[in-house]
């Protein structure tokens, strides 16, 4: 065995947990920091209509952001600027042909944004690959000519979107199709990571020469990139469909710069190789929060101009933050992001338990029949005041999980300096746990009185 | 083989009789149209002298070089010796496959045009065909022999192209008020890209321009509406933007993948600072009200006169700086090291260039120049507003494209811009005086910046690259 390759040998048990990942570190200390401060300023965010309004406007940008992603790992600079007028074209194309009468069925209607996706990236592709044009210029001509025939198609927002489709965009629950849509988009593409041909696109967006001259047949792999980018802006415009529920040939046009942004601030790089939709999730849902954080602070008539500021602010400190992340790296060898996403996390729903608890105590809000405008997720039963002097197992719960993590991250610690053996089982199991502990509170509210002590399990029976 | 056993179609003498008598029948047939439609004398002469010599020497340049051309399939004749009339044909067809199917597309599209749209088939539509037809074999063919330069040969020919089109087709089009107003949108458009094509040179991307130009034109009437000296604000914006410029190349210098995004976060956070500022005790949050003096206005609205000659001073600033910049970049110091960083970071280090401070030198000339041209405007347009950037913020991209100024660095430079500019800006009042609306012209434009591009500025196989 040569030098060289026990060096690679010996470094390479540590990179696949650090290098790539601990990118990812920066999104989400934003994402809890933001998080933190949307829950404290309008607690509104995590009951259950505010969350899923939030995932319906949220959505769609997501899957932009996928959708970029997809084709930027694929490298050559593919920074695809035409994605937002790509999503708008696939937007008024659907409303005017479903308004000339076609385009009935769902089926139909889901194919053929999908198809027509797929059909505009396979293109570029093509051109990218045979004219051999920088991806840049040609996502730059797509902006300009898709954002041109855009406003042919539908000169000013109109149209309504189908029928079924009314629904989707009411933002009055969590498991809405759109949620569904991006469940099973995020899923495909973690599915898709475990594949050889991711294996080749990466290692294509990292180093083309090399990835040509090892055998990978790079034209394939390229347009096959292409093509899930394709599909990932056809998710995304069904759900910016559904969000409008009418067609805006304009809207779609300002999805690329803050795409484009959102896929920075995830972590990706530009230059290709590096990304992915865990990154891509975060970055996205992190604009929205700077959106949604800002909104509750009243700024008056300069609103939009202080969004402005903090936009750009926040995507320039982020930025620097990744430059110095080599360094805090190499010192820090040891961090894993899900651990410290775990971390973060229970501290939140600390947060989200105080402010629901909190908020509700000091005003209970009057509850009128029929309607449930703002149902917290972890609501207690009764009324909010009893709940709020009830919960007697809380303590013990947080007190517990603390030293469950405490625990892992100090044996992650030693183990780490011993052998390359991974904790991250450990880590997963806790994460599933507090997931099944989350839906198990959504689907029954009246339930969790048995988590609050006997004060709680009274109310309940 | 030698190289004269390849002469076979035509001899020198030959060729350049002939390429003298299209010349004189292509630039005949112009003269004849500019007299059908009654256009001023100078102009007709103007364009007929600049079509002959463009043609004749298009035709020479083509038949200068033709017989080593030719040469290769002589060459090849001992392994294929019994070549028939076919195979030739085969031959010219496999090698201008691209040329002849964009000229069949194009003959299609015009048919299908002439037989579905009633009024399409006039004497000047087929005229502009055929001219159309002409420049397209014209770029093809001869650029394949044009090795330095060839964007620029490419965008001229566009450039004279369209120009005649436009001439030809639109009433008024080479009006001199037309010119002049196609020259000072230029002249902005020009200026902005200045920044970019600079920083295009080293590699990287400036998307704050248009960001920058909007608070500069803000920033300017506000900070006039304060009371200072209009002379002392126009310098105190320009040295704000130089300012903003040198922040973003002091960020993005470790970020230079990134400096894209990074630019655009600055902008972003300067519009939004700017208008937060400007906002601060006006009860109408992002409009600003003042008067711009006079002399800013006569420097670049279009009855602005200069030196005492009718054209607005902002043209003739767009000239000086054009040519200072053109000659700046070919022959002091500092434009061969900025050539040298871009073409190889290595072995310009080797040089002992500084990197830091030529991508920071950059970034503060783009946004140094792009505050003046947010100035200019303001005196353009008599009001601020803030979006009065947000078309340059493709188009300046969309300009050195288009010039040929590389986007991975090192190669191109302002006189290419400069090409690329004139371009866009006469294919705009053509599209304009076509009654094109706003999202026609966008879509074109878009459709024409790719094939444009392709002609010279492909990028070799990934496996010539090993």
């Amino acid at each position: 065995m040569s030098a060289v390759a026990r060096d690679a040998a010996e470094a390479d048990p540590i990179a696949p947990s650090g290098s790539s990942s601990t990118y990812l570190l920066v999104p989400i200390t934003l994402f809890f920091a933001l998080l933190f401060v949307a829950v404290l300023r309008s607690p509104r965010l995590v009951t259950v209509s505010g969350l899923g309004s939030a995932i319906i406007v949220a959505v769609p940008l997501v899957l932009a952001t996928y959708a970029l992603m997809a084709s930027t790992i694929a490298g050559r600079g593919t920074v695809d600027l035409s994605v937002g007028p790509l999503i708008g074209f696939i937007n008024v194309t659907l409303i005017q042909i479903h308004g000339a009468g076609g385009l009935q069925s769902e089926a139909a209607f889901i194919l053929y944004a999908l198809a027509s996706g797929v059909a505009y990236q396979v293109l570029m592709a093509l051109i990218v690959i045979f004219v051999r044009v920088q991806p840049i210029i040609v996502a730059l001509s797509g902006y300009l000519a898709l954002s041109g025939i855009n406003l042919v198609i539908l000169p000013r927002p109109g149209g309504t979107a189908p029928e079924w489709m009314s629904t989707w965009g009411a933002g009055t629950e969590v498991l809405s199709p759109v949620l569904v849509i991006l469940l099973i988009a995020t899923a495909g593409w973690l599915i898709f990571t475990q594949t050889a041909f991711y294996g080749h696109l990466r290692l294509m967006g990292s180093d083309e020469r090399a990835a040509y001259t090892s055998g990978v047949r790079i034209t394939v792999v390229r347009i096959g990139a292409h093509a899930i980018s394709g599909l990932f802006a056809g998710l995304s415009a069904i759900c910016f469909t559904a969000l409008i529920s009418s067609g805006d040939p304009n809207q779609g046009t300002t999805y690329t710069l803050i795409a484009v942004t959102a896929l920075v601030l995830g972590g990706a790089s530009l230059a290709g190789g590096r990304g992915g939709v865990v990154g891509s999730l975060l970055g996205a849902v992190n604009i929205y929060l700077i959106t949604y954080v800002l909104a509750t602070f009243n700024f008056g008539a300069v609103q939009s101009f202080v969004t402005d500021l903090a936009y750009g602010t926040i995507l320039v400190l982020s930025l620097m933050i990744t430059v110095a992340l080599p360094f805090l790296q190499r010192h820090l060898r040891f961090v894993s992001p899900l651990l410290y996403f775990v971390v973060l996390s229970v501290l939140t729903l600390g947060v989200i338990l105080h402010a629901g608890f909190d908020y509700a105590h000091l005003a209970p809000m009057p509850r009128a029949a029929g309607s449930n405008p703002d149902v917290f997720i972890f609501e207690a039963p009764g009324t909010y005041a009893e709940a709020a002097q009830g919960s007697r197992l809380a303590k013990p719960i947080v007190f517990a999980l603390l030293v469950v993590i405490g625990l892992t991250g100090s044996l992650r610690l030693l183990v780490q300096r011993k052998r390359p053996l991974s904790l991250s089982p450990v880590v997963f199991l806790l994460a599933a746990g507090l997931v099944l502990l989350g839906i198990y509170a959504i689907k029954n509210p009246q339930r969790l009185g048995h988590l609050l002590g006997p004060a709680g399990i009274e109310r309940a029976s | 083989m030698s190289i004269e056993a390849g002469f076979r179609p035509v001899e020198p003498p030959l060729a350049r009789w002939i390429g003298f008598l299209l010349a004189a029948a292509v630039a005949g047939l112009g003269i004849g149209f500019g007299i059908y439609q009654g256009l001023p004398a100078q102009e007709i002469i103007l364009f007929g002298v600049a079509t002959f010599a463009l043609v004749a020497w298009g035709v020479r340049f083509y038949t200068a070089r033709a017989p080593i051309d030719v040469v290769r399939p002589e060459e090849n004749a001992p392994i294929a010796p019994a070549r028939t009339a076919g195979g030739d044909l085969r031959i010219f067809i496999g090698r201008n496959r691209l040329l002849l199917g964009t000229a069949l597309a194009l003959i299609i599209a015009f048919a299908i045009a002439s037989f579905t749209v009633t009024g399409f088939f006039t004497v000047v539509t087929v005229i502009s065909a055929l001219v159309l037809l002409g420049l397209l074999i014209l770029a093809m063919t001869v650029s394949k022999f044009v090795v330095d330069n060839r964007s620029a040969f490419v965008g001229i020919v566009v450039l004279v192209g369209l120009f005649v089109i436009g001439a030809i087709n639109i009433r008024g089009f080479s009006s001199a008020f037309n010119i002049k107003s196609m020259l000072l949108f230029a002249s902005f458009l020009g200026l902005a890209c200045v920044g970019q094509t600079l920083v295009a040179l080293l590699g990287g991307l400036d998307l704050s321009i248009p960001f920058v130009i909007g608070s500069a034109n803000v920033g300017l009437l506000y900070i006039i509406g304060l009371g200072t000296p209009p002379w002392l604000a126009v310098i105190l914006i320009i040295a704000l933007g130089t300012l903003i410029g040198t922040i973003n190349g002091a960020l993005s210098f470790r970020l230079q993948g990134q400096a894209l995004i990074l630019t655009l976060g600055t902008g972003f956070a300067v519009s939004g600072s700017t208008q937060i500022i400007t906002s601060i005790g006006s009860s109408f949050a992002g409009n600003v009200f003042g008067t711009v003096p006079p002399w800013l206005k006569n420097l670049a609205a279009m009855n602005g006169s200069t030196f005492g000659l009718k054209f607005p001073p902002a043209i003739l600033i767009w000239v000086v700086v054009s040519v200072l910049l053109i000659v700046g970049l070919r022959n002091t110091v500092y434009g061969r090291y900025l050539y040298a960083l871009g073409g190889n970071r290595t072995s310009a280090a080797r040089l002992s260039i500084s990197e830091r401070k030529y991508w920071i030198s950059v970034y503060a000339i783009s946004g140094g120049v792009s505050a003046l041209t947010g100035c200019l405007l303001l005196g353009w347009s008599g009001g601020g507003f803030i979006g009065v950037g947000q078309p340059y913020l493709f188009m300046t991209l969309a300009a050195v494209v288009v010039g040929g100024t590389s986007l991975l660095g090192g190669a191109g430079g302002y006189g290419f811009t400069v090409i690329g500019v004139l371009v866009l800006q006469v294919l705009t009042s053509f599209l304009v005086g076509m009654g094109l609306k706003f999202e026609w012209q966008q879509f074109i434009f878009g459709l024409l910046i790719l094939p444009m591009v392709a002609l010279y500025a492909r990028s070799p196989h990934v496996r010539s690259q090993i």
